[in-house]
């Protein structure tokens, strides 16, 4: 019962992403609310959460306390201290199964920067975007990655956010230039992929900027 | 009457005054205080030394440092330099004799009430034996042996035979488990890549948990301790959140919804996941319930919302919104209900973290230009800078007894990981190798 009632939720929440779904879509508007019709991100979920999008979840609530000390003791027996961390050692075998979607760089394409604290396109970001929607309609079977960047300042948490809006803003503006949507993604790395890493204003705006990838392979 | 206004006009100045000040200072005052709560008095302890019966030349000494460090960190103790006081301390040998009598009436008359004293050395001959070592604690105005512990274990456990010994210093004398055997989780910089690590809280024997060669971000510590959880980039392409058992290794994906999925904060007990993720459109935050998979959205706006943190019952949780422009501190039920604002100083609030014992949060806050340590008490009536200077401060993450904050900070260049007392007074860098260590997280006591 528990089972059939969490599986409803999800559905519930699938269906919200993916706009439309006939059947709870009355329940997903009054959850929903209305971020589908801000800056224009509606699309913008990707279908990967297609199966149920959430993980297993092991049972993390705390069962002792008290830490394993005994206390002080006038007449203390002899205590084995193990190797006290109970971590595992790293094997890189492990991420080798991991699989790495393949984009690279175009010289054709520009990148966008923006202003402090900033996801407003700027006018000579107007202009590049302007030139990579030429080149993405000369080259209609390439699909683009639009990274949002930020500089060191601020929280890396914040800056994923930032990274984001930055990324959608890019995205957005080609859209209304024409490209279609379905050819472009986004992905925020926040402050966390400089591509300049001196501390000064002439490293922090390279670094905010939304880099355009194309998609390697097929 | 000229006389009446005249006072009352020096009098209105001097609460003026009074108030400035008290802004400026007396604030500050309240936090020391209270973060190491109104009525504790620091206990005065001096360590009369970790002899050495028999080791290697570095095993009593470094037993000796290592335990120092942990009692002045515990901030329960007050560590005094017994030499300096005049107070001698003769070389005891195998037992408190005779000698020890004029060292307890010495350390009573200074104000030293607890000494300690222990022995290191080899449990075998050869020179691959284990180590074992004692340590007794004595209260100097009884002449009383008060307790001791006797540990054994190899060579690479003499930091943590230190570290319990300290803990159980602590317990002993504060009913706490202490700190000295927490760890903290963080990020370490390895070419292009982000991978995670752990390390002890005074920094030393750093482990890698990952090996991807990509992203991986902000860890946050599951409440028993066994796991962490953080946001990672699947395909390099798509931002999951997924756990690592620390014990064998064992990573998988919890949450995969697509869009930004980042700052995930496991409640006290374990049975919910608070989370932003932006597969609605924009940042929103979500609340899933571990045990039915039920997922809750808990904001509803345009604007960007992240970094849930939990009060310590559960009941309440501080996030991050840019509603208002810039980002700011917000609290709610953790249902979503009953949405306040808590910060209004400065355009620009964030990484919010609740106290353990819940009555401050701590955040990074932008003055000057600047981003640094701020605290506020959760009815936004209290609030202290912690830090000040140059550097990007990010990423606060309290000690489990509440009496310090890890953070990451670019003051001295490179991104490093510091401690800071729960005052703002004492500063401790705790990484020196590598580009760039950042989003330190501190793990619950065992």
């Amino acid at each position: 019962m528990n089972k059939t009632l969490g599986t409803c939720s999800l559905v519930l929440v699938m269906s919200i992403a993916l706009i439309g779904m006939p059947g709870c879509s009355k329940k997903s508007v009054q959850s929903g609310g209305d971020s589908q019709s801000t800056q224009g991100m509606a699309k913008g979920g990707s279908s990967d959460s297609s199966k149920s999008g959430v993980g297993n979840f092991p049972d993390t609530g705390v069962q002792s306390g008290g830490g394993g000390l005994r206390g002080l003791d006038k007449n203390p027996s002899e205590e084995r201290v193990g190797s006290g961390t109970m971590l595992a050692k790293v094997d890189p075998s492990s991420s080798a199964g991991r699989q790495m979607d393949e984009f690279r760089a175009e010289a054709s394409l520009q990148d966008v920067f923006f202003a402090y604290d900033s996801w407003t396109i700027p006018e000579d970001g107007r202009q590049a975007l302007s030139r990579d929607a030429e080149w993405l309609k000369s080259n209609p079977s390439a699909l683009v990655k639009v990274e949002g960047h930020c500089d060191e300042r601020g929280t890396s948490a914040y800056n994923l956010v930032l990274g984001e809006k930055r990324s959608k803003a890019a995205r957005n503006y080609l859209v209304e230039l024409g490209v279609g949507a379905n050819r472009l993604s986004v992905v925020s790395y926040g402050k966390e992929r400089p591509s300049c890493n001196e501390h000064a204003e002439s490293c922090y705006q390279q670094n905010r900027r939304g880099h355009l990838v194309v998609k390697t392979g097929k | 009457m000229t006389q009446l206004k005249l006072v009352s006009a020096w009098f209105g100045g001097l609460l003026l005054l009074a108030g400035v000040v008290g802004i400026l200072e007396s604030g500050a005052a309240d936090v020391f205080l209270e973060a190491t709560r109104p009525d504790f008095q620091k206990i005065s302890l001096g360590v009369m030394g970790i002899q050495n019966a028999g080791g290697p030349d570095w095993l009593g000494g470094r037993i000796e440092e290592v335990l120092k460090k942990d009692v002045k960190r515990s901030l329960v103790f007050d560590l005094v330099d017994l030499p300096s006081l005049g107070i001698q301390t003769p070389d005891i040998g195998n037992g408190m004799g005779t000698g020890s009598k004029i060292v307890f009436k010495q350390a009573a008359e200074k104000g030293v009430s607890v000494l300690v004293w222990g022995k290191a050395g080899l449990k075998g001959t050869d020179t691959e034996a284990d180590v074992n070592m004692e340590g007794f604690v004595y209260d100097s105005g009884s002449n009383e042996l008060v307790g001791g512990k006797r540990y054994a274990g190899s060579r690479s456990v003499v930091r943590l035979m230190a570290h319990r010994f300290a803990d159980e210093l602590v317990f002993r004398y504060t009913g706490e488990p202490g700190i000295a055997r927490t760890k903290i989780a963080y990020v370490a910089e390895q070419g292009t890549a982000r991978e995670l690590f752990v390390m002890d809280y005074d920094g030393h024997d750093a482990r890698q948990l990952t090996a991807d060669g990509f992203l991986n971000l902000m860890p946050q510590w599951s409440p028993d301790r066994r796991f962490l959880i953080f946001t990672a980039y699947r395909n390099r392409n798509t931002q999951d959140i997924d756990m690592i058992e620390l014990a064998t290794g064992k990573r998988w994906t919890v949450i995969s919804l697509g869009g930004l999925n980042i700052t995930p904060a496991l409640s006290p007990d374990g049975n919910f996941l608070a989370f932003a993720s932006s597969h609605e459109g924009n940042s929103e935050l979500y609340r899933l319930d571990t045990r039915t998979k039920a997922i809750q959205r808990l904001t509803i706006n345009p604007s960007g919302d992240l970094s849930p943190s939990w009060s310590p019952n559960g009941k309440e949780l501080v996030f991050v919104s840019d509603r208002g422009g810039g980002p700011q501190l917000f609290l709610m039920g953790s249902d979503g209900s009953n949405v306040r604002r808590l910060t209004f100083e400065g355009d620009y609030n964030a990484a919010p973290v609740w106290s353990p014992r819940g009555n401050w949060i701590a955040y990074v806050c932008r003055t000057h230009k600047e981003y640094k340590l701020c605290v506020i008490s959760p009815d936004g009536q209290k609030r202290m800078q912690l830090t000040t200077g140059p550097g990007v401060d990010d990423s606060p993450s309290w000690s489990p007894d509440g009496r310090h904050l890890v953070f990451s900070s670019t003051a001295d260049g490179k991104s490093h990981i510091y401690m800071i007392d729960a005052d703002g007074k004492d500063i401790e860098r705790l990484t020196f190798e590598g580009t760039h260590n950042s989003a330190p997280s501190w793990s619950p006591a065992s």
